[in-house]
C-alpha cells in the first residue's frame, strides 16, 4: 500500500530527514522532524532558484599586457576637401548666388571695386539654386515669410521645423532666417527649417547645394579635384625613420575630399612600435593651403585626424579630432581592447551577421556604419535615390535634383524621422562585442617656435621642392605628433560568472547541505513517488474495478464475494504486476513490516548473511596455520 | 620470527574485514558506504540493478570529468575585477613642469657657436645652391673637423639605381655647378641623410635616408650637440639651463601660496632643468580633498621662448607630466605640451589599476625581480616599466658601443660617448636603436609593475592673459621677478597652468583571486554531493577497499606462485613425492628457479606423459601458508 510504500521509502532512502520522520517516537518530535524536512525542502528549492536566476551573469576581468602593439591606422584629412581653385567651374554659379544673397540681405560686400563690378554680372545671372530652395526671413508668430531673393511676402504651410528650438522661444522672431523644401508633387505639402543666425542658414543652404553638385562628379575627377598626397604630406617620420608617402593609402571621403591613412594594412602588414614616447610614433608635417580654402562651405582651418583599427572605417565628420595650424600638436595613446559576452549575457553582435542591415561599407561592423547603412536603405527605399555623405547600395545612386528633383524635401523628412527614433534603425542596430579603443590625449605647443621658424620655414620650402614658388608661412603648417604613451595594452574583457560546472557543484552544495540528497535521491524520489506511488494507485483502481464487476457477476448469481479470493486473483494476474517492480511486489509478499520487531530490509540481506557465513567457515583455517 | 607474527596477524586482520575475494569485498562495500548509488545496486531486483549499475558508473564517471574541468580552471588562476569609482580625499599627484628647450641659448652658445655655423653655411649651400655668394669669404673659416665626424651628404636621386653621395662642403668646387643646375630646372630629387661610419674606417658606412631636409637637420643637430654636451659636468649644465626662480613666476596650491623652493629640482637630459612639486621625496605628499580648480595647483611659468635653441628643439612650450610620487618623470613618453599665451586648465583622474601578482598575472611588485639592472635608481625613484627599458637600453649600448648614451643616466665607471674619445659612436647608437632585436629583448626582460596608476587628463585651453588685463600682468610679474619696472615678459613665454581633481577622481580597478582553495574545495564537494552524495570520507572509503582489494591480489599472487611451485615439484619427480625438505628448498629458492632451474627440469621432463592430476588445492592451501613464514625470513 501507499503507506507501506512511504515508510519504505522513508527507511531506505539516503536523504537524511525523512528516516527521522519514520524512526522518532512521540507525536510532537514526529511533527518537528516534518516541518524540519519540509522546511530543508523549501530552502533547497529557494537556493536552487536563485542560482538558476543568476546563472547568466558576467563577471569582468582586465588584464594589462605589455608588449610590442600594433599601430592604429591614422587617417588624416584636410578640412576643406577640394581645392577651391579647381572647384571653380563646378561651384562659380552657386558662389555667385551666395554672394548675392550676402550682399542683399546682409549688405556685406568682399570689396567695393569688386562688388560694382559683379551687381551687373548677377543681373545677368539666373537665379535656379534660389528657384529651388528660397531662403526666406520668418515671422514666427504670424506665419508669415519674405523672400529674401525677390522680396515677395508669402504663407508658410506645412510644419515648421526648428534647428535650434531653444533660440525660437526668444521671441525675437526677426532674426530667424530659414529655407522651405516642398514636395515637388504637391506643393502645397512644405516645411520650413529655421535657423537662429543666417551663418547657420546660409551655411546649410550651401551645404545643400553642393552636395547636390558633387554628386554629379563622378569619383575619378573628385580625387583629382583633391589634395595629393605629395601635397598634403610634407614629412613623415616614424618609429625613428624616414616614412614617405608609400606608407599613406588614399580614401576618399565625400564630405572631406582625399584623406590619406597611415599604416592601413592594404599590403598586408601593419607596423607596429616596439617603444612608447614621441620620438617612436609617427610625426607628420601637413601642409595646409589655407588660401584655396572653400569659404561657404568650411569655416575653420587645419586638418581633421581620426585614429581607428585597420579594419573599422574612418567616420571623420563624426569622431575626429581637429588639429591647428601653426602648432605642434601631440597626441599619446592609450590602447584599451574590450570584449563584451553575446547572448544570453548581452544583447551584442560578433560580426553583424545577424542584423538585417546590409553593410555598404567594406569594413567591419560597428554600430556607426550600421545606423548609416540603416539610414542610406531607408533613404534609398522611400525617396528613390542615396544620400551623398554614405556609400552606395547596389544598383542605386546618387541624388541629384536633376534626376530626383525631390530628395531634399525626402531627404529632410526622413532626417527628422531617424533623429526621432521612428525608422527603427536604433532598434536594429546593435553594438558590436569586441572593440578596439585608442584613449588619446591631445595637447598643442607653440611650433615653430619664434627662433627656429626662419631656417624651419626655409627647409620646409625647400623640401616642397621648386615646384611651388612660394616661401611656406606658419599657419599653413601644422606638426602631428601621434605616439603610444606607453606599450600597456589593457584588455577588458566579460567572462561568464558561471560555468555548467559551477551551477551543478552550487546544487549539490544546496542539497548536500540541507538534506544531504544527490541526483541518486531525486531518482529515488521519481521513482518512489511517481512510478511506485501510482502503479499502486492503478492496481487499487484495478482492483476496485475488478470488485465492482465480480460484484455485479455475483449479484446476479446471487453468490456472495470473498475477498481473499480477490486479492489473489488481482496478485497473479500479470496485467497488475508492473514488470518493472521486482522489488516491491517481493516487499509486498513478505510478512509485513510490523509483525517483526526491527523492520528488516528486503531480500538483498541474504547475500550479506552467505558472506558472513563464508567468513566464519574460513577463518579457523587460517588461525589454526597461524599457530603453527 | 617477530615479523612473521606481525605479518600473520595483519592477515587475520584483514580477513575479519570485508571479504576474502573480490566479490565479497565488493558487495560488503556496496552495502555499506556512504555513496549513494552502490547500495542501491545491491538492494534491487535484477533488473534495476543492472540500471543502477549503468547510472552509479555514469555518475562516477560523471564526477570524474567535472572535477578536472573544476581543477583545471583552479589552475588557470582567474581573476575577478571589481571596479569602484567616486571621489575620495587622494595625494594629489606629483607635477613635473620643464622647458621644451633644455638650456638657455645665450648660456650655451660658447659652446654651440661652432655647430650652428656649420649648420647655418650647410643649409646655405643646400638651399641656395648658388656658388660665389660671398657671404663665404666674409665669415671665418669653417672648423670642418666637427662636420666631418658626422657629416651631412645630399644624395642626387635622378638616377634612381645609381644615386650620386654628394658631400655639402668638399664636393663643393667640383660638383657644385652641376647640381645647381639640375636642380633649378627638375623637380626636387635630392635627399639629405646623415653620414654615420664606425670608427674602424670610413669604408663601413651607412646613409641615414630623410625624406625632409628638416628632420634631417634636426637629427643632424642633436647627435652632435649631444656628443657637445656630454663633455660638460653636469653642474655646469644644471647652471646653464633655466632656473626656478627665473621659470616659475607664481604658484598657488588650493588657497595656500607656494613658491619655487617647493618644487624639487631634477636634471632631464631631455629637457634640462626640471621641477617637480609635490614630489613626496623629503616631505609628506599633499591630500587633496576637494574637487575643481579652486582647490588644486594654480602655476604661472615663462618660457622665454627668445633664449631657444634654434636648431634643437623646433616646438615652444612648457612640457609637464603628472606622475606618482617617487617616480621618475619620463617626458618622452607621458608629457604633455602647455603653449604659450595660454591658459591650460587640466582635469585629473586617477586611474588606478591594482593587480595580484604571480602566479595570477605576469607582472612585478617592486622590479626586484627583473633582470635588467635600474639604473633610474639613483634617482631613489621606484621601478617602472618605462625605466627597466632604458636601463636596458642603456646597458646594451655600454656593452655594445663601449660609452653610455647622453639621454640616459650612466652605469658605474662608464662615460658618455663623445665624438673625440668614441669616433663611431653614432653610427654605433644609430644601428642599435633600429635594431628590432634588440628592443624584443627589452621587451621580454621588463616586467610591468602590478600597481599600475595613470592620470586621465581633460585638457582645454583658453588665450591667457586676456587683451585687457595684459599689460598689468606682465608689468606685475616683471617687477616681481626682476624687481625691475621694465617689462620683460610677454605672450610667446607666458603660461598659465591650472591642475585640479574632477568631480570623480579615482577609479580603482582591483583584482581578487576568481578561484580560492576553499572555492576549489566546496566545488569539489558540491558536484560530488550533487551526483552521487558523497564526501571525503566516502574517498576514504572507497581507497580502504582499493588497499583490502591490494592486499587480496598479493595474498592470491603469493598463493598461486606456491601452488606452481608444488605443481613444477611434483611434475619434477613425478614417481617420487617430494619431501617435506625438499620443497622447503625450493620455495625458498623462488627467486631463481623460473630463470635457470626452472628451463632445465622441464626439458628433461617433455618426454613423460603431460597429464599430471592437477594437485588437490585444499591440501596446498595449507602448505603454501606453511611455507610463508621460512620465505619471508629469507628475505
Amino acid at each position: 500500500t501507499l503507506s507501506e510504500l512511504m515508510r519504505w521509502y522513508c527507511l531506505n532512502t539516503n536523504t537524511h530527514g525523512c528516516r527521522r520522520i519514520v524512526v522518532s517516537r512521540g507525536r510532537l518530535r514526529r511533527l518537528l522532524w516534518i516541518l524540519l524536512t519540509l522546511s530543508a525542502v523549501g530552502l533547497i528549492l529557494w537556493q536552487c532558484a536563485e542560482l538558476l536566476m543568476n546563472y547568466y551573469s558576467a563577471s569582468v576581468s582586465v588584464t594589462v599586457q605589455f608588449q610590442k602593439l600594433p599601430f592604429p591606422a591614422v587617417t588624416i584629412c584636410n578640412i576643406n576637401p577640394y581645392k577651391y581653385s579647381a572647384m571653380k567651374e563646378y561651384l562659380s554659379e552657386l558662389d555667385k548666388e551666395t554672394k548675392k544673397a550676402l550682399e542683399t540681405f546682409y549688405g556685406f560686400s568682399e570689396g567695393k571695386s569688386k562688388v560694382r563690378r559683379s551687381v551687373d554680372e548677377w543681373n545677368s545671372t539666373g537665379n535656379e539654386f534660389f528657384q529651388q530652395i528660397p531662403l526666406l526671413k520668418v515671422e514666427d508668430f504670424s506665419r508669415m515669410a519674405t523672400d529674401l531673393h525677390s522680396g515677395q511676402k508669402r504663407k508658410i504651410e506645412g510644419s515648421v521645423f526648428h534647428k535650434d528650438s531653444s533660440i525660437v522661444n526668444s521671441g525675437d522672431s526677426n532674426d530667424i532666417i530659414g529655407f522651405q523644401l516642398c514636395d515637388a508633387n504637391n506643393s502645397s505639402d512644405c516645411a520650413l527649417y529655421t535657423f537662429s543666425s543666417g551663418v547657420n542658414a546660409i551655411q546649410e543652404w550651401y551645404k545643400l547645394h553642393y552636395m547636390n553638385i558633387m554628386a554629379q562628379i563622378p569619383l575619378e575627377t573628385k580625387e583629382k579635384l583633391s589634395y595629393s598626397a605629395d601635397d598634403l604630406l610634407l614629412t613623415c617620420f616614424f618609429d625613428g625613420l624616414s616614412c614617405d608617402k608609400r606608407h599613406f593609402t588614399r580614401f576618399h571621403h565625400p564630405l572631406h575630399g582625399n584623406c590619406y591613412t597611415f599604416n592601413s594594412g592594404e599590403n598586408g602588414t601593419i607596423l607596429s612600435t616596439s617603444t612608447g614616447g614621441s620620438e617612436y610614433g609617427l610625426q607628420v608635417v601637413l601642409y595646409i593651403d589655407e588660401a584655396d580654402y572653400n569659404p561657404f562651405l568650411v569655416t575653420s582651418t587645419g586638418a581633421k585626424i581620426i585614429v581607428h583599427d585597420q579594419n573599422e572605417y574612418p567616420f571623420i565628420e563624426d569622431i575626429g579630432t581637429e588639429i591647428e595650424t601653426a602648432a605642434a600638436t601631440s597626441i599619446g595613446m592609450h590602447f584599451t581592447r574590450s570584449r563584451k559576452l553575446s547572448k544570453p549575457y548581452s544583447d551584442c553582435t560578433e560580426t553583424g551577421a545577424d542584423i538585417p542591415v546590409e553593410n555598404l561599407y567594406n569594413k567591419s561592423y560597428s554600430l556607426q556604419i550600421c545606423l548609416h547603412s540603416c539610414f542610406q536603405k531607408a533613404m534609398v527605399q522611400s525617396c528613390g535615390c542615396a544620400q551623398y555623405a554614405q556609400p552606395l547600395p547596389a544598383g542605386a545612386e546618387y541624388c541629384n535634383y536633376k534626376k530626383n528633383p525631390n530628395w531634399m524635401y525626402c531627404y529632410y523628412r526622413l532626417h527628422e524621422k531617424f533623429v526621432k527614433e521612428q525608422l527603427g534603425c536604433q532598434q536594429i542596430c546593435k553594438d558590436a562585442c569586441s572593440f578596439k579603443e585608442w584613449a588619446l590625449t591631445t595637447s598643442i605647443a607653440q611650433w615653430p617656435s619664434t627662433v627656429s621658424e626662419d631656417w624651419m620655414l626655409r627647409v620646409l620650402s625647400w623640401d616642397k621642392g621648386q615646384k611651388l614658388n612660394k616661401k611656406l608661412n606658419k599657419t599653413d603648417l601644422a606638426n602631428l605628433m601621434v605616439f603610444y604613451k606607453d606599450l600597456n595594452e589593457r584588455f577588458i574583457s566579460e567572462n561568464p560568472a558561471n560555468t555548467l560546472v559551477i551551477l551543478l557543484s552550487n546544487f549539490g552544495g544546496q542539497l548536500g547541505l540541507w538534506m544531504s540528497c544527490s541526483v541518486v535521491c531525486v531518482i529515488e524520489i521519481v521513482e518512489v513517488f511517481f512510478i511506485d506511488s501510482l502503479s499502486i494507485v492503478m492496481r487499487r483502481q484495478w482492483q476496485k474495478a475488478k470488485k465492482w464487476w465480480n460484484d455485479r457477476k455475483r449479484g446476479s448469481s446471487g453468490k456472495a464475494p470473498q475477498a481473499s479470493d480477490v486479492e489473489r486473483q488481482g496478485h497473479d494476474n500479470p496485467v497488475c504486476i508492473d514488470e518493472d517492480l521486482p522489488t516491491f511486489t517481493t516487499a509486498l509478499r513478505l510478512p509485513l513490516p510490523q509483525d517483526s520487531p526491527l523492520p528488516r530490509t528486503p531480500p538483498p540481506n541474504y547475500s550479506t548473511l552467505r558472506l558472513e557465513t563464508a567468513f566464519t567457515e574460513q577463518l579457523p583455517d587460517t588461525l589454526e596455520l597461524g599457530q603453527h | 620470527m617477530n615479523l612473521k607474527k606481525y605479518l600473520v596477524r595483519a592477515l587475520h586482520r584483514l580477513q575479519k574485514g570485508p571479504g576474502y575475494t573480490y566479490k565479497e569485498l565488493l558487495v560488503w562495500y556496496c552495502d555499506n558506504t556512504n555513496t549513494h548509488g552502490p547500495k542501491r545496486i545491491i538492494k534491487e531486483g535484477p533488473k534495476k540493478k543492472l540500471i543502477w549499475f549503468f547510472l552509479t558508473l555514469l555518475f562516477a564517471s560523471l564526477v570524474f570529468w567535472q572535477w578536472g574541468i573544476l581543477i583545471n580552471t583552479y589552475l588557470s588562476y582567474n581573476v575577478t575585477s571589481s571596479l569602484s569609482i567616486g571621489f575620495k580625499t587622494m595625494k594629489f599627484p606629483a607635477v613635473t613642469v620643464c622647458n621644451a628647450n633644455p638650456f638657455k641659448y645665450s648660456e650655451v652658445k660658447h659652446l654651440l657657436k661652432e655647430l650652428d655655423r656649420l649648420i647655418e653655411a650647410a643649409l646655405e649651400r643646400i638651399l641656395q645652391p648658388m656658388p660665389g655668394n660671398g657671404s663665404e669669404n666674409v665669415s671665418p673659416p669653417l672648423d670642418l673637423e666637427l662636420w666631418n665626424q658626422i657629416p651631412l651628404v645630399l644624395i642626387d636621386e635622378h638616377d634612381k639605381d645609381n644615386p650620386v653621395i654628394l658631400d655639402i662642403f668638399e664636393t663643393n668646387q667640383t660638383a657644385g655647378g652641376n647640381k645647381t643646375a639640375m636642380g633649378n630646372e627638375t623637380k626636387k630629387k635630392y635627399k639629405l641623410a646623415v653620414k654615420l661610419c664606425s670608427h674602424q674606417g670610413s669604408d663601413n658606412c651607412t646613409y641615414r635616408n630623410f625624406t625632409s631636409a628638416a628632420q634631417a637637420v634636426t637629427e643632424w643637430y642633436i647627435l652632435q650637440s649631444t656628443s657637445i654636451l656630454s663633455k660638460v659636468p653636469l653642474h655646469e649644465r644644471i647652471r646653464m639651463g633655466y632656473q626656478a626662480e627665473d621659470m616659475i613666476l607664481a604658484c598657488l596650491y588650493g588657497a595656500e601660496p607656494c613658491n619655487y623652493k617647493n618644487f624639487t629640482q631634477i636634471y632631464h637630459p631631455d629637457h634640462g632643468n626640471c621641477y617637480i612639486f609635490n614630489w613626496g621625496m623629503d616631505e609628506e605628499a599633499l591630500n587633496s580633498s576637494n574637487p575643481g580648480a579652486e582647490f588644486g595647483l594654480k602655476l604661472i611659468l615663462d618660457i622665454s621662448q627668445q633664449d631657444y635653441i634654434p636648431y634643437l628643439s623646433s616646438a615652444a612650450g612648457a612640457r609637464l607630466m603628472l606622475h606618482q610620487q617617487k617616480s621618475f618623470p619620463f617626458l618622452k613618453d607621458q608629457g604633455i605640451y602647455a603653449m604659450a599665451g595660454t591658459e591650460t586648465s587640466i582635469g585629473v583622474l586617477v586611474d588606478e589599476l591594482e593587480r595580484m601578482g604571480y602566479p595570477y598575472s605576469d607582472c612585478t611588485m617592486n622590479g626586484s625581480d627583473v633582470p635588467v639592472k635600474n639604473l633610474y635608481s639613483q634617482y631613489n625613484t621606484s621601478y617602472s616599466i618605462q625605466a627597466c627599458l632604458r636601463s636596458c637600453f642603456q646597458n646594451h649600448m655600454v656593452e655594445i658601443c663601449g660609452c653610455g648614451h647622453y639621454m640616459f643616466p650612466l652605469p658605474e665607471g662608464v662615460n658618455y660617448c663623445n665624438n673625440e674619445d668614441n669616433p663611431g659612436w653614432a653610427y654605433c647608437y644609430s644601428s642599435l636603436r633600429s635594431s628590432i632585436k634588440q628592443r624584443q629583448i627589452c621587451i621580454d626582460s621588463c616586467k610591468e609593475t602590478c600597481n599600475d596608476t595613470q592620470y586621465k587628463m581633460t585638457i582645454s585651453m583658453a588665450d591667457w592673459p586676456s587683451e585687457a588685463s595684459e599689460d598689468w600682468i606682465f608689468h606685475i610679474l616683471s617687477y616681481e621677478r626682476d624687481m625691475s619696472t621694465n617689462v620683460t615678459l610677454d605672450r610667446n613665454g607666458i603660461i598659465k597652468l591650472n591642475i585640479y581633481f574632477q568631480e570623480y577622481n579615482y577609479r580603482t580597478i582591483s583584482e581578487s583571486a576568481a578561484t580560492t582553495i576553499v572555492w576549489l574545495l566546496s566545488s569539489l564537494g558540491g558536484q560530488f554531493g550533487f551526483w552521487m552524495g558523497g564526501s571525503v570520507l566516502c574517498l576514504i572509503e572507497f581507497g580502504e577497499i582499493i588497499i583490502d582489494s591490494l592486499w587480496i591480489t598479493i595474498i592470491n599472487v603469493i598463493s598461486w606462485c606456491k601452488g606452481l611451485k608444488q605443481r613444477r615439484a611434483r611434475a619434477q619427480y613425478p614417481d617420487v613425492p617430494p619431501t617435506v625438505s625438499e620443497l622447503v628448498e625450493a620455495h625458498t629458492n623462488l627467486g631463481f628457479q623460473h630463470e635457470a632451474a626452472g628451463t632445465l627440469p622441464r626439458d628433461e621432463a617433455l618426454p613423460p606423459e603431460p597429464g599430471t592430476p592437477p594437485p588437490n588445492y585444499d591440501s596446498l592451501r595449507v602448505q603454501p601458508l606453511d611455507v610463508l613464514g621460512p620465505d619471508s625470513d629469507a628475505e
